[in-house]
């Protein structure tokens, strides 16, 4: 494994941490204006 | 090592259960529908559940196992730990589907069971659920307590108390309810963290310059991406408990309940996304480790992160780090908390005690003094040095005797009471043999362990691709598995005790509940199960459990 590679495969994680957590963020904004529209509670 | 001082540590748990109380709060319903403290109303959104999924199943533990994993195996090590953990969200959601379309209205899987079979099958499900929550529960205490002596001057015992007081006192009132909301804000502060600090401790080793003499340092199977020695040793046994974990923990059944049913896929793999990424990422930690030659503090592998942390980080990414484990501990704490409650009301009072006449009142009053209680018993076994996470050996056990019994269950009508009940007890008998060497692991013992364990591997196998593919593929991968890996497990599985107990535990289940369901001339009308199966408690009118998307 080279040094790029492993560098890539070291960083690629915490990337799709990051990704990840802003498409949970956008959904549960989605969810809270959903409940609101609805008037009721999110859970 | 860099220490917290005691008012920052004060101040960082107040701040931490005390905004995650205020939220609670904002949901609080002075009367409680008791479904509703149970599973929320069934129809829980996307953004939600899959933040609240993944704060579940990324506890404590799995942050630090994922750095020992990488501390000890090298560059295959984190994936090794994560990657299958990750599976277990993922290798379920078919599943799920089929268990909510069976019963939308389950609060429990056991509860399921009850209307499936009856109350042996039940309870033994149950009791395997309560059982791990209890070890989830007390592992995630245990974890307070050691990460407040490591990285505060508190002592083990304040960081218990604080823990499992902080943790009740946001819960208590709407279980479920709190637990899932409160997830979300617990995840934010766990997933930027963990995008933080991996990066941040990786350029301060040196970064991309040090690699070459990081690497240099590593044994030739630390530095083998494909190693089998990781393979064998974490990645297997870990890889064949991917089905008993997720059917055995109620905290995954839970949000199956109550995520709405048309969000159930894109909720798990998102949730799938998340875990592998904050686990797998902090796995880099325990390589990073290895390669800069760290030596864990008192040969304790659960130091290796803080002590990391300590050593690369300023001040303030330790306190987002210590914010970070909190987070963890909390979201997974909360939701076993929530899982026992649900449990005790479901299946101990709800079928058992009340047979079906459930008063709610008292029905709540259950679920809360069960939080109490299940709280003041994981604290007690935390501070009493009992190590019971060597009780997880015979519950992992149980739970891979349970997957063929309860997945079966929900598909095949010829599965009986007996044949449920005597598989999962056969198998439990040969998994202690095989795992303990009760009998010396040679000649017809172990060609009969290994013939049961190829059976158990191609069981795990089929059933994933049975979830994700169908009947068809099922079956096909089932077979092709079975075959290939029999001789492959001839004369060398015998040597690694703890994957063969795993996959012996699979296979004996599978033969035994097969054999008498098939001696028996029974068959089973599913559609039952959806009227056995019912809310404890009706709803206000005007307040429909499933909204008009999901329903369609």
């Amino acid at each position: 494994m080279s040094t790029l590679v492993l560098a890539a495969y070291i960083l690629v994680w915490p990337a799709l941490t990051a990704v990840v957590l802003a498409v949970m963020c956008s959904a549960v904004v989605k969810d809270y204006r959903a409940a609101k529209k609805d008037n009721r509670s999110v859970v | 090592m860099f220490q917290l001082s005691a008012v920052t540590t004060a101040l960082l748990l107040l701040a931490f259960y005390g905004f995650t109380f205020l939220m609670t709060l904002s949901i609080r319903e002075k009367k409680e529908n008791v479904d509703g403290f149970m599973v929320s109303n069934g129809a829980v959104g996307f953004g939600i559940s899959a933040a609240s999924m993944t704060a579940t199943w990324v506890w404590a533990a799995s942050l630090y196992a994922a750095a020992s994993s990488g501390y000890t195996y090298g560059v295959s090590g984190p994936i090794h730990y994560g990657l299958w953990g990750a599976l277990m969200i993922l290798c379920i959601y078919p599943f799920g589907r089929h268990f909510r379309r069976v019963a939308p209205k389950a609060h429990t899987l056991a509860e399921v069971m009850h209307a499936r079979h009856g109350r042996s099958s039940q309870l033994i499900l149950a009791v395997s659920n309560i059982v791990g929550s209890v070890i989830s529960l007390t592992a995630n205490f245990t974890a307070a307590g050691a990460l407040v002596e490591i990285l505060t001057p508190l002592s083990f015992l304040h960081g218990v108390l604080i823990a499992a007081v902080g943790v009740l006192c946001y819960t208590l009132w709407s279980g479920f309810r709190a637990s899932v909301l409160t997830d979300f804000a617990q995840l934010v502060a766990m997933m930027v963290a963990a995008a933080l600090i991996v990066p941040m401790v990786f350029f301060a080793t040196g970064g991309i310059g040090a690699l070459d003499q990081g690497v240099a340092t590593l044994t030739t199977e630390q530095a083998n991406f494909f190693s089998g020695e990781a393979f064998l040793e974490q990645g297997g046994p870990y890889l064949a408990a991917v089905l008993a974990y997720a059917i055995g923990n109620q905290t995954i059944a839970q949000r199956l309940f109550a995520v709405r049913q048309d969000r159930i896929k894109s909720t798990f793999i998102t949730a799938t996304l998340g875990y592998a990424g904050t686990v797998i990422g902090l796995g880099m930690l325990g390589l990073l480790a290895v390669m800069v030659g760290l030596q864990p503090l008192n040969g304790d592998m659960n130091n290796i992160i803080p002590q990391m942390a300590s050593e690369y980080l300023s001040p303030v990414m330790v306190g987002l780090l210590f914010i970070m484990v909190i987070g963890s501990l909390s979201s997974t704490a909360d939701s076993d908390l929530a899982a026992l409650s649900s449990l005790v009301m479901t299946d101990i009072y709800g079928k058992n005690l009340a047979r079906g006449k459930v008063n709610p009142r008292t029905m709540l009053h259950i679920g809360r003094i069960t939080m109490v209680a299940a709280t003041a018993l994981g604290v007690m076994f935390a501070v009493s040095n009992f190590n019971i996470l060597d009780l997880l050996v015979f519950v992992g056990a149980l739970w891979g005797a349970l997957v063929f019994p309860v997945i079966a269950s929900f598909y095949w009508d010829r599965i009986t009471n007996r044949a449920f009940t005597a598989s999962v007890l056969v198998a439990l008998v040969f998994f202690l043999v095989a795992r303990f060497e009760l009998l010396p692991l040679t000649g017809v013992v172990a060609l009969v362990m290994e013939i049961a364990a190829a059976i158990g591997a191609a069981v795990v196998f089929g059933f994933m691709a049975f979830g994700l593919f169908g009947k068809r593929v099922g079956f096909s991968v089932g077979a092709v598995a079975g075959v290939a890996l029999l001789p492959l497990i001839l004369g060398f599985l015998r040597d690694y005790p703890t994957l063969l107990g795993s996959l012996v535990s699979y296979g004996v289940s599978t033969v035994v509940c097969v054999a008498i369901s098939m001696a028996a001339q029974e068959r089973f009308d599913f559609s039952v199960i959806d009227q056995r199966v019912t809310e404890f408690q009706m709803r206000e009118a005007g307040t429909p459990p499933e909204p008009v998307e999901a329903a369609r």
